[in-house]
């Protein structure tokens, strides 16, 4: 079996590019990165919008990256897109997935570990973010992808991540690229990587 | 060509909770002692470019209010003024 083709978008601003690159890595996966300001050509099989403050976050998170032609040419319906943290604002903020992310509750910008359910267990990933408070009028459940157990930000329903299958594109706040090695001490986000490569 | 100017405010709509404004809000009630305040917070856009006329300058306007400095799903913006401008 070739090995799976993967993206990883990379914008002025973007930071985990080479955490989400190591994690794909782990897994044997191809990656290379996609300048924002490049339109996607090549075929993938995956593309990762990972986490940072894409244009520094100016006007709101995500909101000035959704322009940029290497969004604007994502292969929707094509690849499988997974937005992580910025990734999964930016989706939002580019219509690609329903919602908004407001400012957490708290106002505070929150970094921690948090404990979610996905997919019928409990895991643990890291979080790091001031806008991940995800708001959305209606939401079928079934594109609930992963909650907080403990909605550290204030979101609806307290989903941390949504899968809209059809379009295939998931969102999701939690850092999965920050918990695959050991060293890390956290290893849940390999859990997430392997559900990403089974929807390929 | 002429030259036109705009002001924009874009806040959160009346039903998504104002995160900051509730913060503000109880901030000044305490700092200042008043009661009942009714505090949104929002942002203030300046933006001056050229069009052929007023008509083209209020498309203009609004796709970008609409389209780039707010969400529709949570914001609304306000056009608080749009004219040409005589340099």
């Amino acid at each position: 079996m070739s090995k799976l083709k993967v993206g990883i978008i990379v914008f002025l601003g973007t930071n985990c590019e080479l955490d989400t690159k190591r994690a794909c890595e782990f897994f044997g996966w191809d990656v290379e990165y996609i300048w924002h300001n490049d339109k996607i050509k090549k075929k993938y099989d995956l593309i990762f919008i990972p986490g940072g403050f894409s244009y520094g976050d100016h006007i709101s998170s995500g909101r000035i990256a959704k322009l940029s032609p290497a969004v604007k040419s994502l292969p929707v319906g094509k690849s499988l897109i997974v937005g992580i943290c910025n990734g999964f604002q930016i989706l939002c903020e580019a219509k690609l997935l329903s919602g908004a992310l407001i400012d957490n509750q708290n106002i505070k910008f929150i970094s921690k570990v948090a404990d979610l359910n996905f997919k019928g267990e409990k895991i643990s990933l890291p979080i790091a973010h001031h806008q991940g408070n995800y708001f959305c009028k209606n939401i079928d459940e079934k594109q609930i992808l992963m909650t907080y157990q403990n909605n550290e930000n204030g979101s609806d329903m307290s989903i941390a991540g949504i899968y809209d299958r059809k379009n295939r594109i998931i969102g999701m706040m939690p850092h999965p690229e920050r918990a695959i090695y050991e060293e890390l001490g956290l290893t849940d986000g390999r859990k997430v990587f392997e559900f990403v490569k089974n929807e390929i | 060509m002429k030259k036109f100017s705009a002001k924009i405010i874009v806040k959160m709509k009346p039903t998504i909770k104002d995160i900051k404004g509730l913060t503000l809000k109880r901030a000044i009630e305490s700092f200042i002692g008043i009661e009942n305040l009714s505090c949104n917070v929002g942002s203030y856009y300046l933006l001056k470019f050229e069009a052929n006329n007023e008509i083209e300058a209020l498309h203009t306007v609004e796709k970008i209010a609409g389209e780039i400095l707010s969400n529709e799903v949570i914001e609304i913006y306000e056009i608080k003024a749009l004219e040409e401008v005589y340099e």
